[in-house]
């Protein structure tokens, strides 16, 4: 008498191995669940993408100072004084001479082309100083060099090169009535930064008619996360009225705006999935019909009805997971890597690649595994209640 | 007016199998009567099949002339032989082959399509069948619900129901128990003597031969032990 | 009975493999009429938006301000009806992190530009001339926040602060505006701007961009010249685009949601499909020797083809009526969603018919290859095949 185990491991090989037979309805079912898997995985590689760009971004040791209630750079407003004010606090990293490391900033809004629709978008603009490429990690200039203090140069970042046109190196533009040259491409390893156009702050200032004004300052904090110190003094001065966050915490947030699209992808790929689910359901009735003689011979020579109930889930199961690896490797194949933008948090484009990871993989392999367990256990449970005298039934 | 139904005049019949080129009919002269009940018997392969796809117009011969009711049949196209047999021909196969999704009187009904009758003609021939068939109870019933007997009267009045000229029966009875095949074989009897249908039926059974009027025997294309044509 | 009977036994005949390929059909009717249904609001605003109407930023972005002086100039250019100005408040009611689109504009102006999309009581509005610190807001925002006209609320700006340092302004809510069709959006609010301007701490007499509605569309050209020519060289170019350009251009800033909507329902589409396709080539497969009868009996092939094209036919429509049925109910839900950030969604008659097409294409797919089938079955091999 052979155990039930190994009962069923011959069942399960049967019932795979007859698949070829059944090779067009099998082939609708994979298709349906690795269409489905596609359209998930594109939602969740979206998401994804953006909140990594954002949070590459944030540091953790970096302050980001803004006015309250302000929630974006844009927003923002701050007066030379303020800066001058909030930069005495405690717990500010000190550079070798014993000054603060601190960066006010300018943040402005200009036109771009965004190559993809030939139309119009917003492209930030940020007034930086020396100071403020020492706070970023992970800055280079990959072509051209600097801009030089005092003239209206710019340095673009490598994503701007990707999504926008006439931003390329030794480009003249035009905004208003003055005129910028590109000098030089940066990176910042893929980060949210990478969307900018940088230029030097006092330049900025005075070209966009900003007095002494900035938009935020940057910070760098002794402790990593520890922003006690400037919090206290904003609490306890009534000159201020301050939002500060660490940079981390700022880009997080931003990051989140389109973490819609990860419920959204999911409404829609399990909506989906259930249209899969009938095609998934309609081939394991097939497939159950289709061997009804089949089975009930093999439970006549002693076959337990749990070995048929197992070969026809494993099938289901099977048939549900070349559908899921099949859409993760079109998904991988087409959507990894794809470079889009979109309106930020900031009120301007943030450019961003899709991706995929092992995680969203496993996410993706479940859906498809959760549609091959529903579309096999009904026929299974068929499958496992068909009486044995069907083997007697010549035919017919 | 001819008392000849059907007029098969030296017939051919042969098909490319593979390679290979058989022939079942080479030159086969048949007529039958109108009125007549006739059995054809004879072992697989003899072409009883095939013989009688030719006479329901299912099939076409190679060579020789087909007349039916003086109107010549061989040589009509694929819609005017539907057409031809809609009108002409009832037919009753061994499996009785009544549709699964349609209760009695519906696929009693089904040949009625066809025609042009109205929907109030048709109930009353389909209520007229059931009742010849005796089966005027069972009109709501789907054929999972019936034995295999009373499905073959359902198709015996499905075959009736248009009135035609010929009845083909295939096997009609090899399904069946020998009590149940009586009673189909007396109930085909009865149309025959008493409504004068003409009928063919092929057959296995020599019993089943009996109550025909006249046996017929084909073997490898031919009849053996011709018997007259009256 | 009749063909119709007939082709709807055949459709029920297994009544679980039924439902099933009509629930897959239902899903994808449902997603194409939901998410079309909001691609269409979505972008209604620009085939809501009129022909004579004009709209001018700064040339650098349409965020940067425009001093207040160029509104005069700009009334003084022919073939202009009436212009007003604007600037984005930044406005939040209570919770920074839900914005509400808060404008300061000038009052008096504000109907006579956009008068034929919002819809505010002349004694109503008569009372905004005389309350400086009057407010307009939409219908669907009061509604969210339960307000009525005559309540006093405090609307803070995340860009604007006060004189004195506040970020949160005092008004009266003197109107709640309607929009001339469900499709206009009323998540807006209307501030006068003298009262903003007056109070606000920095950016005194900066607007931020005109609205403008032309004699006639025709002019338009001429006036886009006319208005960006004369700013050009100064320390503020303008920019002057119909509204039309100005909406899309907006909306394509926040990516093509349009390609991903119809990546979503060209997925969906494909997935009924391979799924309805197949199981109706096996559902005729199985009937093959029925077929085979049916062609003995006297059908013609012609009939039974057609009949065949009709059981996919019905079971598409069948399904995909009930999947707009539902996307009607779905998005009605959606409709009294509070605050929902689009104008009503609607099955728009454009996407109904667009629909029945659909429907008709995948019956046609769905259906010709086991109509064909049935078209060319042999009786005899049909018969030998039991």
């Amino acid at each position: 008498m052979i155990n039930s185990f190994s009962q069923i491991w011959i069942v399960i090989q049967m019932n795979i191995r007859s698949l070829p037979q059944r090779f067009w309805m099998s082939f609708a079912a994979v298709l349906a669940v690795s269409v489905v898997v596609a359209v998930l995985l594109s939602f969740l590689a979206m998401s994804n993408g953006f909140k990594k760009t954002l949070e590459g971004a944030g540091s953790e040791e970096v302050a980001i100072v803004t006015r309250s209630g302000s929630k974006s750079e844009l927003n923002s407003v701050l007066s030379r004084d303020i800066v001058n004010i909030i930069t005495t606090a405690p717990g500010i990293a000190q550079n070798t001479a014993g000054q603060p490391v601190y960066s006010p900033e300018l943040y402005v809004v200009v036109d771009g082309i965004k190559k993809s629709s030939n139309t119009k978008a917003n492209l930030p603009m940020r007034g930086i100083s020396a100071a403020g490429f020492d706070l970023r990690d992970h800055v280079d200039i990959v072509a051209g060099r600097m801009f030089e203090t005092g003239t209206n140069q710019i340095i673009a970042g490598e994503a701007v090169q990707r999504e926008f046109s006439g931003f390329e190196l030794g480009k003249t533009v035009r905004f208003g009535k003055t005129e910028w040259t590109v000098v030089g491409i940066f990176s910042t390893g893929g980060s949210a930064f990478e969307s900018e156009l940088w230029a030097e702050a006092r330049t900025l200032q005075s070209q966009f008619r900003r007095g002494t004004s900035f938009q935020t300052v940057r910070i760098r904090l002794a402790e990593p996360g520890d922003t006690d110190g400037l919090l206290a003094m904003e609490k306890n001065d009534p000159r201020l009225s301050l939002d500060i966050q660490t940079e981390a915490e700022f880009f997080k947030e931003q990051g989140e705006a389109i973490g819609g699209m990860v419920y959204l992808g999911w409404g829609l790929s399990i909506i989906m999935g259930l249209g899969a689910l009938a095609g998934a359901l309609n081939t394991m009735y097939t497939s159950v019909s289709s061997r009804e003689q089949e089975i009930a011979t093999l439970r006549a020579i002693g076959f337990s009805n749990v070995s048929a109930f197992f070969g026809t889930l494993s099938e289901s199961l099977v048939l549900s997971l070349m559908g899921g690896i099949f859409g993760a490797v079109i998904a991988y194949i087409f959507m990894d890597g794809l470079s889009s933008s979109t309106m930020g948090a900031g009120f301007t484009q943030v450019v961003f690649t899709f991706k995929l990871s092992p995680e969203l993989f496993r996410q993706a392999v479940f859906l498809a595994l959760a549609i091959g367990l529903v579309g096999g256990i009904f026929p299974a449970w068929r499958a496992a209640r068909l009486p044995v005298v069907l083997a007697f039934r010549g035919g017919v | 007016m001819s008392n000849i139904l059907y007029d098969l005049r030296k017939i051919s019949k042969s098909f490319i199998k593979g390679k290979e080129k058989i022939t079942v009919f080479d030159g086969l002269d048949m007529s039958i009567k109108k009125g007549d009940f006739l059995a054809i018997m004879g072992p697989s392969g003899s072409g009883k099949t095939t013989l009688l796809n030719l006479l329901g117009g299912v099939d076409q011969p190679t060579g020789g002339e087909v007349w039916f009711d003086e109107a010549r049949v061989d040589t009509l196209s694929e819609s005017e032989l539907a057409r031809w047999r809609a009108n002409n021909i009832g037919f009753i196969f061994q499996f009785y082959n009544l549709m699964p999704m349609l209760n009695a009187a519906r696929n009693v009904e089904l040949p009625l399509l066809l025609t042009s009758l109205s929907k109030k003609q048709r109930k009353k021939s389909v209520e007229t069948a059931l009742e010849l068939v005796d089966l005027a109870d069972r009109a709501k019933h789907m054929p999972s619900e019936m034995s295999g007997g009373q499905q073959q009267r359902v198709a015996i009045a499905r075959a009736i129901v248009s009135d035609p000229k010929l009845m083909l029966c295939d096997e009609p009875t090899g399904d069946l128990d020998r009590k149940t095949a009586d009673e189909i074989l007396e109930m085909l009897q009865l149309l025959n003597r008493k409504f004068g249908k003409t009928i063919v039926m092929v057959t296995h059974d020599p019993e089943a031969a009996k109550y025909a009027k006249r046996t017929l025997h084909l073997d490898k294309g031919v009849f053996i032990e011709k018997e007259l044509v009256a | 009975m009749s063909d119709l009977y007939l082709i709807y036994k055949n459709l029920i005949r297994k009544p679980l493999r039924f439902f099933l390929t009509l629930f897959a059909i239902f899903v994808a009717f449902l997603i194409y009429g939901a998410l079309t249904a909001f691609d269409t609001a979505f972008h209604a605003g620009v085939e809501l938006s009129a022909d004579d109407r004009l709209i001018t930023v700064n040339k650098i972005n349409f965020t940067q301000p425009l001093p207040i002086s160029y509104v005069r100039k700009v009334e003084a250019v022919d073939g202009i009806a009436a212009v007003v100005h604007m600037n984005w408040f930044g406005g939040y009611y209570q919770d920074p992190k839900t914005q509400i689109q808060t404008f300061a504009v000038d009052q008096t102006k504000l109907l006579s530009v956009y008068g034929d999309d919002i819809i505010i009581e002349p004694a109503e509005h008569a009372a905004w001339l005389q309350n400086r610190q009057g407010l307009v807001a939409g219908r669907a925002v009061a509604e969210a926040h339960g307000w009525k006209v005559g309540d006093r609320i405090p609307l803070s700006s995340n860009i604007f602060s006060q004189k004195d340092g506040r970020t949160s302004w005092d008004f009266d809510i003197v109107s709640i505006y309607t929009g001339s069709s469900a499709q206009i959006d009323t998540n807006g609010i209307y501030i006068r701007y003298d009262y903003f301007n007056e109070t606000n701490s920095f950016g005194g007499d900066y607007i931020g961009w005109m609205g403008i509605r032309t004699k006639n569309p025709s002019l338009n050209e001429k006036v886009i010249k006319d208005i960006d020519d004369m700013f050009v060289n100064s320390p503020y170019e303008t920019e002057t685009v119909p509204e039309k350009a100005f909406v899309k251009g907006f909306l394509s800033q926040l990516g093509n949601i349009s390609l991903m909507i119809t990546s979503v329902v060209f997925a969906a589409f494909f997935i009924i499909l391979v799924v309805v396709g197949f199981s109706m080539v096996l559902a005729v497969k199985e009937r093959t020797s029925e077929i085979g009868v049916m062609k003995t009996l006297g059908f013609r092939s012609g009939r039974l083809f057609r009949m065949v094209l009709g059981e996919s036919f019905m079971l598409v429509f069948v399904g995909g009526t009930l999947g707009l049925w539902a996307a009607t109910g779905f998005l009605g839900l959606l409709n009294n969603v509070p605050q929902f950030p689009v104008p009503d969604i609607i099955l728009t008659q454009a996407i109904i018919l667009e629909s029945i097409g659909i429907m008709a294409l995948l019956g046609l797919i769905t259906g010709i290859i086991p109509a064909a089938y049935a078209l060319r079955l042999n009786i005899i091999t049909a018969l030998s095949r039991r």
